[in-house]
């Protein structure tokens, strides 16, 4: 198939007859697509610039004005926080113009988050899928372990820092499940000379000591929440009253793709740099596009990351994987898009696991960044469109791809990335020879060590 | 960091201080010629500097063999340091390392599948960062001091620049048909490194860790455990690791390979890894090139054996005009007798293999050294350091371990205070490139 089925400019181009965004309508935000030759940086970064277009009409765009992706999204906030996103959005489309911010951030992401990162052929991984008469697909890692912190969470950390600063913004909040984002936050609050609070629920405080610490290293003030389940959702509960409460003065961090809109299209396209790069590096090792694209799923970030690019090259696939903790059936997992219900949490609307009374359900997964009862109202929109595939992986089968990728490519995963990692045993059998697979390796393994010595007899 | 990093044996000129950009290849190729004199190239380094002689075209088979062999005529010494101090049940296992590290510094398909293992596992380029709010913060009151770049090795694989050397030697070790790894660590880093690396190709890894670093580095034990090496402990610390892993190795010649994660030991080990971590000074060069026109003015590096340091600094040893401090641990103070500044306190003698500075007492015995920083507490140090030292190439100073702590990063934050006090005395705006090597694993010594 043509590899230029896309231009550079605008996704208002229809060529597939299954399109999940209307082919009739402008799109209030032009993806400006630059080759890395044009980009004013060095060569070596992708710049991601975003242009507005003038709206034309209402429809299911990506968001829409009202931030809805269908029916899911929106902005389900208290009237105090109305003024705050709207602020917040202007600032964001005012920056998509601004060279200055753009190049700034560029230089950011490759001189202290270190992009781009690799895109490794796992050559003993692929060997391990070959079937006895030698065919079998061919997996490549996007290395977002690689970056600077660990994981994936600081692309997204750095550009809302950079923002925060330019709406005059000194203190900032956010909240975290497995710390990563904690910690990328601090990081970055560190970097800028910020204020920076971070919640965390105390459960996954005992679960992620590491992180913890790290956080307070970098100058962070770590808040314990007790309420609830003491996990990621309470902590996003706490970290939204805190917001409310200090608005003027405080400019909040979320971690991932969910919440109200601005943030699920802003944080999307904070980490829409893994897409664009793997989009040229696959280009640049086999001449053409991946067949299919694996992340895990908790908030949904990393694999909003990797799969927005390819959204409307129809043959490519994206398969999500969220966590089925102790199994589907038990009653404790996180694996929303399987077993969830629309309504909504943090602000949006979008899938989540609730029971009849509307109540959230607590989730489980081993992984403290899967353990979240909602997803991002994207994914949840993409899922409905049949567009993505959504499965799940139980915490056993997650601690074995653990172990499995550490022996034979002497890459310790996230247990979070295992979820992804561990469903190639299911996928790899049914693909065809020689497909490329891309698996986002969202985040390295160090912080899970201690958890996974004590389920694994290493 | 991916960029198209090409490591090749070209029949091409000295590595120049532009680069030579390949924009066609979309990222950055950094030119690296890894070029071998008729003569070793891995005896003599002289403050001139060491990679001379440039062949205008590959090597043929019959002209590596006629090098091999007076190759295994070389002693590997730095002046008077270096040498081969072993046993001769080694001498032999020792030449024949050598040849074959002659064989790949010009085979060019093994640069390239190194540069590609670099660019996409180890994650290499990485990246010379501008630290903004540190060079701030040394500032003085006119406003005046030096401008520091970090140059990111915390960003690699497995979190240090250990990795750079243990990939490259476990393909070595594959392409001599060996099957089992053996190797010691102090700090762990070159532990999970080789573990690492040994996993990537299929090769069985035992690591050999003293007792007491165990306990310090528990984290990096289980991380080894995780990546499928076999961790022995043994009694004591690193100095203790490596002397046991040397008789692991000595006891089974044939299938096992030593894999030495610093520059000391015996010949060729010390300049094998150099060459494989001097790719951090070449990388260094063409970023400060196209970062400010010219070269960095000051270089400095924390100093345990010495492999981080020689990465950086051997790149520009022939650049009169480049300042290089090491900088070493001074433990609890160096008059207290708990230390590990080899360089300013050590005598010279044969430890390991290898003549060089090292800690001992009246009697010739190893003073059991000491540093907040277990990656530094060695009591040797590598003898081409040792040589530029003597030589006054090379400076060094220490920092004590609380002062360490203050600048709470641990080695490198060593270099840093160290660089601070020399700053603020500076009203000229120099560049000094800092070479971080350590990353966020290290944070576990804080933790009391």
């Amino acid at each position: 198939m043509a590899a230029s089925a896309k231009t550079p400019i605008s996704r208002t181009q229809t060529t597939s007859l299954y399109k999940p965004y209307s082919s009739s309508l402008q799109l209030p935000f032009k993806f400006l697509k630059v080759t890395p030759n044009s980009c004013a940086a060095k060569a070596l970064s992708i710049c991601c610039a975003l242009q507005m277009e003038p709206k034309v009409g209402p429809g299911s765009q990506v968001p829409d004005s009202f931030g809805r992706f269908g029916k899911f999204g929106g902005k389900y906030v208290p009237e105090t926080l109305m003024h705050a996103l709207t602020e917040l959005e202007s600032a964001f489309r005012a920056l998509s113009g601004d060279v200055e911010f753009q190049k700034e951030l560029d230089g950011i992401l490759k001189d202290y988050v270190g992009r781009e990162t690799p895109l490794y052929f796992a050559e003993r991984l692929s060997e391990h899928y070959k079937r006895p008469n030698g065919e079998g697909p061919l997996i490549y890692l996007k290395r977002e372990d690689l970056n600077h912190t660990g994981a994936h969470k600081i692309n997204n950390a750095v550009a809302q820092a950079l923002l925060a600063k330019r709406l005059g913004k000194t203190r900032i909040i956010a909240e975290t499940g497995a710390g990563q984002h904690g910690v990328a936050t601090a990081t970055v609050c560190a970097r800028f000379g910020l204020q920076c609070i971070v919640y965390m629920g105390a459960q996954d405080m005992e679960r992620q000591a590491l992180n913890v610490f790290r956080m307070r290293l970098l100058g962070a003030e770590v808040r314990a929440v007790h309420s609830g389940t003491a996990t990621l959702k309470d902590a996003t509960s706490e970290a939204i009253r805190d917001w409310v409460t200090n608005v003027e003065t405080t400019h909040y961090i979320l971690g991932s793709v969910a919440g109200p809109h601005p943030y699920p299209m802003m944080v999307r396209d904070f980490h829409a740099v893994i897409g664009k790069e793997t989009r040229k590096q696959a280009m640049e090792k086999w001449g053409g596009k991946p067949d299919v694209l694996v992340a895990c799923v908790g908030g949904g970030s990393n694999a909003m990351g990797l799969f927005y690019e390819f959204v409307d090259d129809e043959d490519v696939r994206l398969i999500g994987v969220e966590a089925a903790g102790f199994g589907l059936d038990s009653g404790k997992h996180a694996a929303t898009l399987t077993k969830g219900e629309v309504g909504v949490l943090h602000g949006a609307m979008s899938y989540l696991l609730q029971d009849d009374d509307g109540q959230i359900i607590e989730p489980h997964s081993i992984s403290a960044g899967l353990d979240y009862p909602g997803v991002g109202p994207e994914h949840s929109f993409l899922k409905d469109l049949g567009r993505a595939e959504y499965h799940s992986i139980t915490d056993e089968e997650a601690l074995e791809a653990f172990k499995r990728l550490s022996r034979l490519e002497g890459i310790i995963p996230a247990l979070e990335t295992s979820h992804a990692l561990a469903y190639l045993e299911k996928l790899c059998p049914t693909l065809p020879n020689g497909a490329k697979v891309v698996l986002n390796c969202s985040g390295r393994g160090d912080k899970d060590v201690h958890t996974a010595i004590k389920h694994l007899k290493v | 960091m991916a960029c198209n990093l090409q490591t090749s044996f070209l029949p091409a000129l000295k590595f120049p201080a532009e680069a030579t950009l390949d924009k066609r290849r979309g990222n950055g190729l950094v030119v690296c010629s890894v070029a071998s004199a008729a003569d070793s190239i891995m005896t003599e380094s002289t403050p001139t500097g060491s990679a001379a002689v440039v062949r205008s075209r590959p090597l043929s088979r019959r002209e590596v063999e006629t090098s091999e062999r007076k190759m295994t005529d070389t002693t590997g010494k730095f002046g008077r340091f270096g040498g081969k101090f072993v046993p001769e049940t080694l001498m032999t296992c020792l030449s024949k390392l050598e040849a074959e590290f002659n064989l790949v510094l010009h085979d060019p398909e093994f640069q390239e599948e190194l540069a590609t293992a670099l660019r996409d596992y180890v994650g290499r380029e990485t990246p010379l960062y501008f630290a903004q709010r540190l060079t701030d913060h040394y500032k003085n009151e006119s406003g005046c001091g030096p401008e520091i770049y970090l140059k990111r090795e915390d960003l690699n694989h497995g979190g240090a620049h250990k990795i750079n050397n243990a990939i490259a030697q476990a393909m070595i070790a594959k392409r001599m048909g060996r099957k089992s790894i053996v190797a010691a660590t102090g700090a762990g880093q070159h532990g999970v490194a080789t573990a690492a690396a040994c996993a990537k190709l299929s090769l069985k890894c035992t690591i050999v860790m003293g007792t007491l670093d165990m306990e310090r580095q528990a984290s990096n034990v289980l991380l080894m455990k995780l990546l499928g090496a076999e961790v022995k402990s043994v009694d004591g610390n690193f100095k203790d690791a490596t002397s046991e892993a040397i008789r692991e190795w000595v006891g089974n010649l044939e299938t096992n390979y030593f894999l030495i994660g610093t520059a000391v030991g015996p010949h060729p080990c010390p300049s094998m890894v150099r060459e494989f971590q001097s790719i951090i000074g070449k990388e260094t060069r063409r970023q400060a090139m196209e970062r400010w026109g010219r070269k960095p003015d000051v270089l400095v590096a924390c100093v345990g054996s010495g492999s981080n340091a020689l990465g950086l600094f051997h790149e520009f040893i022939a650049d009169e005009d480049v300042r290089m401090i090491g900088v070493e641990a001074a433990g609890f103070g160096l008059e207290s007798g708990k230390h590990s500044a080899t360089l300013a306190k050590g005598e010279v003698g044969v430890y390991h293999g290898a003549m060089s500075y090292l800690l001992q007492d009246e009697e010739g015995q190893i003073v059991g050294p000491h540093s907040i920083g277990v990656g530094m507490e060695y009591p040797g140090v590598s003898p081409e350091l040792s040589f530029l030292k003597e030589r006054g190439r090379v400076e060094s100073y220490s920092v004590t371990d609380q002062e360490a702590v203050d600048g709470k990063q641990l080695p490198i934050a060593i270099s840093i205070m160290l660089i601070a006090n020399c700053g603020r005395s500076m009203c000229v705006v120099s560049k000094s490139v800092f070479c971080f090597t350590v990353g966020l694993q290290h944070t576990n010594y804080c933790a009391d």
